[in-house]
């Protein structure tokens, strides 16, 4: 891990932290709810990825890494599942 | 590979990562139970949603990964054996914390001044103990970077930095869950 990339990681989380918040404005209540629960939640799971492999150094460790990918991707498909199920009853 | 290196392979401290682990299955199981409720009464979730601040807690996430990569850079400086620069950088991300803990505040002092309590919607019961819980990580978060600034070897450093972290990851998820899916 190194100093530069440290900062691409911060810099990368506070442009998804914005993007993220901006979703949710008033301005973007006429898109589809399904696309910005996708949205908001993918948003979230990759900023989770960026702390993992470049804040806790994951990126050194491929086995783990993938392990926490793998979790960390049927974590949010569930939390998609689970906010997308109201729209379906 | 052999389980021993597969062990070896892992950042830190083995016993951190059974922690961050546990947490995050906790605050997942909390945020799983969130949205199963939600689907009883999602009407009832989004008038109180409505309620947050999410400008404030956005700014929260910027303060918090803010936070958190002070905590990683000095890990990177003390090991690189610049002590001083590590001690400001930690000091650093934990005033970021108390930042964090300022708004969550006044966030929560809103809430209270409107008459909402826990128990008025079960969206604020699982708002005020997901956030609420996760509040007292960062104020142990906060104690434990400042113990670390003090007592600076690169091993403390290290498990407080990895503290942090999961505080950080544990946050970029609750706060779209929480704030943000309408």
């Amino acid at each position: 891990m190194t100093a530069r990339h440290l900062m691409m990681a911060w810099l990368m989380l506070v442009g998804l932290s914005l993007g993220s918040t901006l979703l949710s404005l008033p301005v973007m209540d006429h898109a589809p709810a399904a696309a910005l629960g996708l949205g908001v939640l993918l948003i979230a799971g990759f900023k989770a990825r960026i702390i993992l492999t470049r804040y806790l150094g994951l990126a050194d460790a491929p086995f783990w890494r993938r392990g926490f990918d793998i979790s960390l991707t049927l974590f949010c498909a569930l939390l998609l599942g689970l906010y997308l199920a109201p729209l379906m009853l | 590979m052999s389980d021993a290196d597969v062990l070896e392979e892992l950042p830190g401290d083995l016993m951190i990562w059974v922690l961050i682990v546990s947490e995050l299955l906790v605050f997942g199981a909390g945020l799983v139970a969130f949205l199963a409720v939600r689907i009883t009464d999602s009407t009832g979730f989004a008038e109180a949603q409505a309620v947050l601040n999410r400008t404030g807690a956005g700014i929260n996430t910027v303060v918090l990964v803010t936070s958190g990569f002070l905590a990683a850079q000095a890990v990177l400086w003390r090991n690189a054996l610049r002590r001083g620069a590590a001690r400001i950088a930690l000091i650093a991300a934990a005033l970021l914390g108390i930042v964090f803990l300022i708004i969550k505040g006044a966030e929560f002092a809103h809430k209270s001044a409107l008459g909402i309590t826990w128990e008025s919607h079960p969206f604020f019961t699982f708002y005020y103990l997901l956030t609420g819980f996760h509040a007292a990580h960062v104020v142990a978060g906060v104690v434990l970077l400042l113990l670390v600034a003090w007592r600076d070897t690169s091993r403390n450093i290290e498990a407080a930095a990895a503290f942090w972290h999961m505080v950080d990851l544990v946050w970029v998820l609750l706060f779209p869950v929480i704030y943000l899916l309408q």
